[in-house]
Formats: C-alpha cells, structure tokens, sequence
C-alpha cells in the first residue's frame, strides 16, 4: 500500500470511528443526514481525495478515492461519499474544468437531450438524491454522450428506500439545461459510468464483509454457552473460517481495484464478481453465528448485511460482470486463456 | 484487521515475462503425456531431469548447491506454467518445494551440500512422511519411533500416503525420538532415510483413479545414521511447522482442476449461451483472485516471513475452488461434448476428493484459520 493511502486509510478510520457511530447510521434511516460527518471528510480533503485538484480534490490517484470509500463502508457510513466520486470522475472524463463540489449524485437511466437542450427521462433508486444538491445525469444527444448537471429542487423526485434502508429515490426530469451545465462526452460515458459505480460497489462491499466478520468474531469470543464462549465450538469456528476465506479473497480483490489508474472494464469485473458473490455466503455465516440478537435492528450488524445485500446488486450484479468475463474469455480461446490470465 | 487476511499486491518481477517464455518453449518440446493440472498426478524422472538441466529445480537456492539464486516470485512463474500445462512434475516436486527448503533451513553444511546438488540435478526425489496407519491428520499421535544407538538412531513403524515412494529417493520423516510426553509437540525429529535401505519396506497402494501414486512404507530396525537428523532432535514439530507456507500456498493447490475451465472454454467455442460465459466468468474471476493471492504469499516467503495463516487461507479457498470445478461445469456442458473434454473432465473427478485431503484436511486448516482469527 502506498505511505499516502496508508495515511488515507488511518485518518478516514479516525474520523469515522468519532463520527459514524451506529446512532448516527441509524438516525439516516430516520431521515437525517450525517452532516457533520460530511462535513469532517470534506474539510479534511477525504470526499474527492483521489480527484485533481483543479476539480476541487486533494489531487491523489483514484485508489485513494477508492481507499475513503471503502474505510467508510466498513462503518456503514450513510453518505454519498461513491456517489460524489462518480460524480467528479464524470466530469474529469468529460474534460470538465471545475466541479460543483458539495453534496452530489448520479442518475443512471435513460436520459435524452434534445437539440434545444432540454433533458428527458428517468431513473430508478437514485443513491441519496433527496440529500443532494445537484445531480450528475449521463445522456444521449442525438446518438452522441453528453453529461448534463442538473440542480435537485428542479426534478420530480419520489422518495424510496433500498434494502439498507437508505434513500434510492426515483427521480423524473423535463426540463432545458443551461449550456454551461452541458459537457460533450466521449463515447462510452454509460458505460464508464457503470464501471465506476461497479468500482465503488466492489470496495464497499469488501469493506462492510470485513467489518461484519470483525463483529461475529467479537460476539463469538464473549457470548457463552454451554459454560464457554461459543467461539469454542469446532462448529462456529468453521463457519467463520469459511468466512474469513470469503472476506480475505473479497479483500484482495478490491485491492486490485485499488491500484488502477483507470477503471479496466475486465478488472471490475473480476472483482465485483469475487466480491459480490462472496456476500450471500458471509451475510449467511454472520446471522447464524450471532443468532437472534444479530437479527434485531437494534444491533448494528444488520447496517453491514443489508448494505451487502443492497451493493451486490447495484451496477450489474456478480452473474451480470460473470457473464462479460465469460464472453470475453471465450473470445479469446481455449489456447490463450493460461496466457491471458498469466498476463493478469 | 486481523492477522493473516490481508495479501498485499505484489507485481512479479521485470524478469518474469522473459522466464515465461522460456519454460512455454521448454513445454512446446516436450510430448508424450497425457496433460493433468495435478501435481501429483503424473511423475517422470526424465522430465523432471530436463527441467533440471534448465535450472529451474532448486531454482531459488545458492549457487553453491547447484541452485540458481532466482526468486521465490520467479520459481512461481516456473512452477504455474508448468501445472498450467499438466506437466508430469511429481517426481521433483516434493525435494524443490520443501524437502530443500527444510534442509537450507535446519540442515547441516554436510547435509546441504550431500543432498541438495543432487536435487537440482533431478536425481534426487523426495517423500514427505507424516501420516501413520493411526494418524491422519493428529500428526502429534505418531507412532514411529527412533530409538538412539550407537552412531544413529534405530527406527522402527510405519507411514502411510507416502506420494512416490516407490520412485523417490529419501523420505523425510517425521518420527517420535521421545515418547508421548504431556506436552505433545515435544519429543519429534525430522530423519532423512533412503529408500534403498533393505530395511524399508514400500508398498502400493491403489488409488481410485486405479494409480498406485502412494504407498505405506515399512521401517524394521532400520538404522538412520546421526548425519540424517535435519536440526535438532527434538525439535521436529516446530521444522515441520516451518514447511507448511511452502507446502500450503503455491498454485498447486488451486489449479489442479485447470484443464477442465481450459479444455470447456474449447467445448463451448467462442459463442457460448449466456450461462457457459456466466460459469466461466465466476470460475476465471476466482482463479485470478487465488493467483494474486498465492503471488502475495510468494512475495512473504521472499521477505523470510512465515505466512502459516495466509497458506491455510490459499489453501482452504483453492482446494475448494479446484474441488467445485468438475462438479459444477457439468449442467452447461454442451450435449455433444468430445471424448477429450469428458476424459479430462473424469480426470479431475476422479483426482478432486484428494485435493482437500492431502497437505492438511480442509478441517484442520479451517482450524489454523480459527487460530489466526483468534478463536483458539
């Protein structure tokens, strides 16, 4: 890892351990944005670390990005940290010379720009739009990629929460954009769009599988049973060492991601694929082994296991990036797979 | 974050590409087997001899023993090509994994320079001997015993699953020169004994494959000379403990089932049903996932660390992944599939409930990951 990651990693944990307590993961759910956790990363350059400094980042690599983002998974933090990443990404891919910076979202849908630039369509389960202050919409112009900026007070917005309970509302736009909030985009921007919305999933997940095993480990060393800890037990000690495989391949799968410069559609795939099918088996293994209690709302594994269960299926979910492996692996033949993979 | 999860990223070294394609050529030329993932499967003291000829057996010890001073991350790059290909690598495979190792670590100057150029030559094979006909995987339980006499020690027992024993040179063997004491890691030596000793008794077992790749060996009096004790007597258990993050970590615990995701990629051709790409997409995913892990670990035996829980993880996950392989390609196999793919297919079958048996039960090694994660 690099000394500026590591020293990433160290302060985004400080901040969040302080500041993103389960009350506060809680109080979203209520309705309530952690504003002054958003607040602290922002004012410690945490938010857009890994964007360049002329789009109002810190000016580090996107792993660093990737690095706050994974840190504030493993708290559950109920933020648009992925979101303003995507969001700013969007626009460094678009040549864009600034950025609106504050709270932000991406729409992904289906979005049309007429000739006279008023913009069309909708999208489902945007991620926290009803906190954002401007929302980031990729769309077509007349067959081209445009990224267009649109404030939040100016779309039709219905509130709806995700299976973590946090906002994914729908959203409905109709109206003309201001040229100034029009960036022509190279082809593909859907689809970088979805590679950085897979990027974040991925680090999310590996995030909040590492700290769900970090909390049935907890529980097993202190609940007795039978006169011992349960963690004595052959039978618990093997589902969490099942476990702890899942999260350790989950990890470094993320890692991979973690070193990009770029988000290689090939390396997405591989890890949101390890990751995501990783989540069903350790979401299962946590519950069993914590019992009852850790199937209350009022214990904060749940902020873990339905954000795994939410993540896994957002940006194509492990059977959808399996089947672009699959495909792209076949293209390339019996004969070269050892190399391709040996090339990896 | 707890010990042993975490496999930071290592990049292989600028040297490894070139390395590469010089064992692909060195296969390109070598015919005459019928190709099999398996490390175990498939043993050729001709082949290993070539391969030697190469330097890439030993490949990573000093030069003064014949070895070539490369790289642990290099000896990976050899040593995955060659499973990736389904070389016969049996013979040597055990000596340049871990018998050498051991006796760079523990042996003698004597003993390393009487054993180990051999080794490198792909003259000399070795045998791991640990279990016994009443120990499996409760290694402390052994049974064998060497009693010290004059000159050497006495030993007199039995193991068992001994992989190439028929065909290798030494053994080296986990017996008891203690007995059983309340502490039961204590009283264990480590001995190098031939299999030429008239004494030693080999005998074939078959496998379910209907091979006879491993044994149960007989000690009767056999007399182990003092200059065949690796380390200290006594100090067994902590030697054999030391060998688990070569024995558990390489890519031969993860790409023994290899041929079959190759040889279904040539079955399904280059327009496969949406659920063939599905399967070979998770199956790639994984296996690049345990490479990089496996690398990781390469590159902390390269650092002289001892990643016992990290082994245990690549081991428990690979032996699982190589385990599934075969099990769960066969709902997409197209009707049609060729005698080729079925045979490598059967192959793997076949050889699959070996893969969680051997180098450590998946049971004891999700006991070691227990430990690393602190239950124990």
């Amino acid at each position: 890892m690099r000394e500026e990651t590591r020293l990433i990693n160290e302060t985004t944990n400080r901040i969040l351990s302080d500041l993103c307590t389960p009350g506060v993961v809680d109080a979203t759910e209520s309705g309530q944005f952690a504003t002054q956790l958003w607040q602290t990363l922002d004012e410690n350059g945490l938010i857009l670390a890994g964007l360049p400094e002329h789009l109002g980042g810190a000016g580090g690599e996107m792993g660093d990005s990737l690095t706050v983002i994974r840190c504030a998974a493993r708290f559950a933090a109920p933020i648009p940290i992925a979101e303003t990443f995507i969001a700013a990404s969007l626009a460094n891919f678009v040549g864009a010379t600034s950025f609106s910076g504050g709270v932000v979202t991406v729409a992904n849908g289906e979005f049309e720009l007429s000739e006279n630039n008023t913009l069309t369509g909708k999208a489902n389960a945007v991620a926290f739009a009803r906190w954002a202050e401007r929302i980031y919409i990729p769309a077509q112009q007349q067959g081209a990629s445009v990224l267009c900026v649109v404030d939040r007070d100016e779309v039709k917005l219905t509130e709806q929460v995700s299976i973590a309970g946090e906002p994914r509302d729908a959203i409905e736009v109709n109206l003309v954009i201001d040229a100034a909030d029009i960036y022509q985009a190279p082809s593909g921007l859907q689809d970088y769009a979805r590679r950085l919305g897979a990027m974040t999933r991925s680090v999310m997940m590996s995030g909040a599988l590492e700290s769900a095993l970090e909390l049935v480990v907890d529980y097993s060393l202190t609940r007795q049973q039978f006169g011992r800890s349960i963690s004595k037990f052959q039978a618990i000690q093997h589902q969490l060492a099942t476990m702890a495989g899942e999260v350790a391949a989950s990890i470094r799968a993320a890692d991979s991601l973690i070193q990009l410069q770029q988000p290689v559609e090939l390396e997405v795939a591989f890890a949101k694929s390890r990751v995501g099918q990783a989540c069903g088996p350790c979401a299962e293994v946590a519950h069993q082994v914590m019992g009852a209690i850790g199937y209350t709302l009022e214990h904060h594994l749940n902020h873990r296991t339905r954000r795994l269960w939410c993540w896994r299926e957002e940006y194509g979910n492990e059977r959808q990036w399996q089947e672009l492996i699959g495909h792209e692996m076949c293209r390339t033949g019996a004969d070269e797979l050892w190399p391709r993979v040996a090339s990896l | 974050m707890f010990q042993g999860l975490n496999f930071e990223p290592v990049v292989l070294p600028e040297t490894a590409d070139a390395l590469r394609k010089e064992v692909r050529a060195f296969l390109d030329e070598e015919t005459g087997w019928f190709p099999n993932s398996d490390f175990n499967t498939g043993a050729s003291a001709e082949f290993s001899q070539r391969l030697a000829k190469r330097g890439w057996v030993g490949m990573t010890w000093p030069k003064k023993y014949g070895g070539s001073e490369r790289s642990f991350l290099e000896r990976y790059v050899v040593t995955e090509e060659l499973l990736a290909a389904g070389a016969p690598v049996a013979a040597h495979w055990i000596a340049d994994r871990q018998s050498g190792p051991l006796l760079l670590k523990f042996g003698t100057e004597e003993q390393r320079q009487r054993f180990l150029p051999p080794i490198t030559r792909g003259e000399s094979f070795f045998s791991i001997g640990m279990s016994e006909p009443d120990t499996g995987s409760d290694l402390a339980s052994i049974r064998t015993s060497a009693v010290k006499v004059d000159g050497g020690w006495l030993v007199n027992g039995s193991k068992i699953w001994t992989s190439g024993a028929h065909l290798n040179h030494y053994m080296v063997a986990l017996v008891r020169t203690e007995p059983a004491s309340e502490n039961r890691h204590a009283g264990m030596s480590q001995l190098l004994i031939g299999f030429d000793d008239p004494n030693v008794t080999v005998r074939g077992i078959k496998n379910l494959a209907g091979e006879s790749d491993f044994n149960q060996v007989f000690f009767d009096d056999v007399l182990v000379p003092d200059d065949q004790v690796i380390g200290e007597p006594g100090n067994g258990w902590v030697q054999v403990i030391s060998e688990l993050g070569y024995e558990r970590s390489g890519p031969e615990r993860f790409l023994s089932s290899f041929l079959v995701i190759q040889e279904l990629l040539r079955e399904v051709g280059s327009n496969p049903t949406d659920e063939q790409a599905a399967l070979i997409g998770k199956l790639v995913a994984e296996l690049v996932t345990l490479r990089r892990m496996s690398i990781s670990v390469a590159g902390m035996l390269e650092e002289g660390k001892a990643p016992n829980t990290e082994a245990a993880l690549i081991k428990e996950l690979g032996n699982t992944f190589e385990r599934v392989v075969p099990e769960i390609v066969r709902p997409v196999l197209p009707q049609d599939a060729s005698a080729n793919f079925l045979a490598t297919l059967n192959d793997a079958i076949l050889h699959a409930p070996s893969f969680t048996l051997r180098g450590g039960t998946r049971e004891i090694l999700r006991g070691v990951i227990a430990r690393g994660l602190g239950l124990r």
